[in-house]
């Protein structure tokens, strides 16, 4: 599972660096974007193997991104938030993320629940 | 209706005289009172938005500083020195513990601003108080304090939202801990009963033998931003939004919250939740 390319969508700067130096750490190569368009935009040349999305992003609901991103051959596609509720979670399944991580997720549980993923 | 609605549901036009002075100032009276209401009201969504909005914009960078502790504590970028672990875990629990507070708000705020809705399921009140007495069992460890679990044998499945009860438990039980001297002694209790409107009802008791409230706060101690001692100095801290906040969810599902309590004697809250939820 070593060398996947994980996309991190995320608009802030301080949490995706922390995705970075986490994600970086188990082996994986790691591409950041800060809105749906960037998202796309990257998708297109470098398609991630994972993507890890944001929900509010500045220009728009990153539950956008789920369909393009599989069309573009992403495999999975995971949701963050910060809500913890059961409406968000049951929004993102339905859009189609295979999992749910609320923020902060433990360290080392977001590396096992990637890993899981990736297997 | 309360007060402030009767006031701003009186028509504003009064049965009078129309060349008496007197009535004439009373309407002008009241229409600038009315319009001021209104004026409050809208200014009072405006500050419970703001709340909403700053309190999930603090989330972000508090998991950022959270996920970087974290990094560092297991181990991920290297071992760290035993002091260098008790310092990273430092981090992390006062990170956990604004992040909870931010939360609090937050919740409070969308309650406030009716945006909490209920998604309703059926379950076991017994497994909520379990759960809330392990999530709990360090702090209560740490003051020596002993909790007891007492569920009526009978007491049936309900249907609520079960994240929201657990809130309101782990609320009343944060309180409970925090407001009893080591030594003592705190408890959850459930049981049920029959309504006079026939409606069956879950009756939980969180119970403990600590400081007590004296009569005249009972009230208070549910209303937004109180607490019995406000100081900066207080020996309790706290957002002082867990009770309204467990008055809020518990009125959500049509049940009602209540102390039982006096100075020095230990408190008991009450709440109660129908067993089945209107459709």
């Amino acid at each position: 599972m070593s060398s996947s390319h994980v996309l991190v969508v995320e608009d802030n700067a301080l949490v995706s660096g922390a995705m970075r130096v986490l994600l970086e750490s188990a082996d994986h190569r790691v591409s950041i974007a800060a809105s749906v368009a960037e998202s796309l935009g990257l998708a297109r040349t470098d398609v991630p193997t994972l993507a890890l999305i944001d929900l509010s992003l500045p220009d728009g609901d990153g539950l956008a991104l789920v369909a393009p991103l599989f069309a573009a051959g992403c495999k999975t596609v995971i949701a963050l938030t910060g809500h913890d509720d059961p409406e968000t979670r049951a929004r993102c399944l339905a859009s189609g993320c295979a999992d749910v991580f609320v923020k902060p997720v433990p360290a080392r549980e977001l590396l096992n629940r990637v890993a899981r993923w990736l297997a | 209706m309360s007060h402030l609605e009767k006031v701003t549901n009186m028509p504003v036009s009064l049965e009078s005289k129309p060349h008496d002075p007197r009535v004439a100032a009373l309407e002008a009276q009241l229409k600038s009172a009315v319009m001021e209401i209104a004026e409050l009201r809208a200014r009072d969504g405006l500050k419970t938005q703001f709340l909403a909005n700053i309190s999930h914009d603090l989330r972000t960078p508090l998991t950022a500083v959270i996920t970087h502790a974290e990094i560092l504590r297991d181990g991920i970028l290297g071992d760290l020195t035993p002091r260098q672990m008790e310092s990273v875990r430092g981090i992390i629990s006062g990170g956990r513990q604004l992040l909870s507070q931010v939360g609090e708000i937050l919740t409070y705020a969308r309650g406030a601003a009716n945006q909490l809705a209920l998604v309703p399921t059926r379950f076991a009140i017994r497994e909520v108080l379990e759960q809330m007495s392990v999530l709990n069992e360090s702090l209560l460890k740490k003051k020596r304090l002993a909790l007891s679990l007492d569920i009526q044998s009978d007491v049936p499945p309900i249907v609520a939202d079960r994240e929201k009860i657990a809130h309101v438990v782990g609320n009343l039980l944060g309180n409970a801990i925090d407001f009893t001297a080591p030594g003592g002694q705190v408890w959850l209790k459930a049981s049920h009963k029959v309504d006079e409107e026939k409606r069956a009802l879950l009756i939980v008791e969180v119970g403990d033998t600590g400081v007590g409230i004296a009569a005249e706060h009972h009230d208070l101690i549910f209303r937004e931003f109180a607490q019995v001692d406000a100081t900066p100095s207080r020996p309790h801290h706290g957002t002082g939004l867990g009770l309204t906040i467990a008055r809020r969810l518990v009125e959500l599902h049509g049940g009602q919250i209540w102390v039982e309590s006096k100075l020095g004697t230990g408190s008991r809250f009450f709440f109660t939740v129908p067993v089945e939820q209107p459709d």
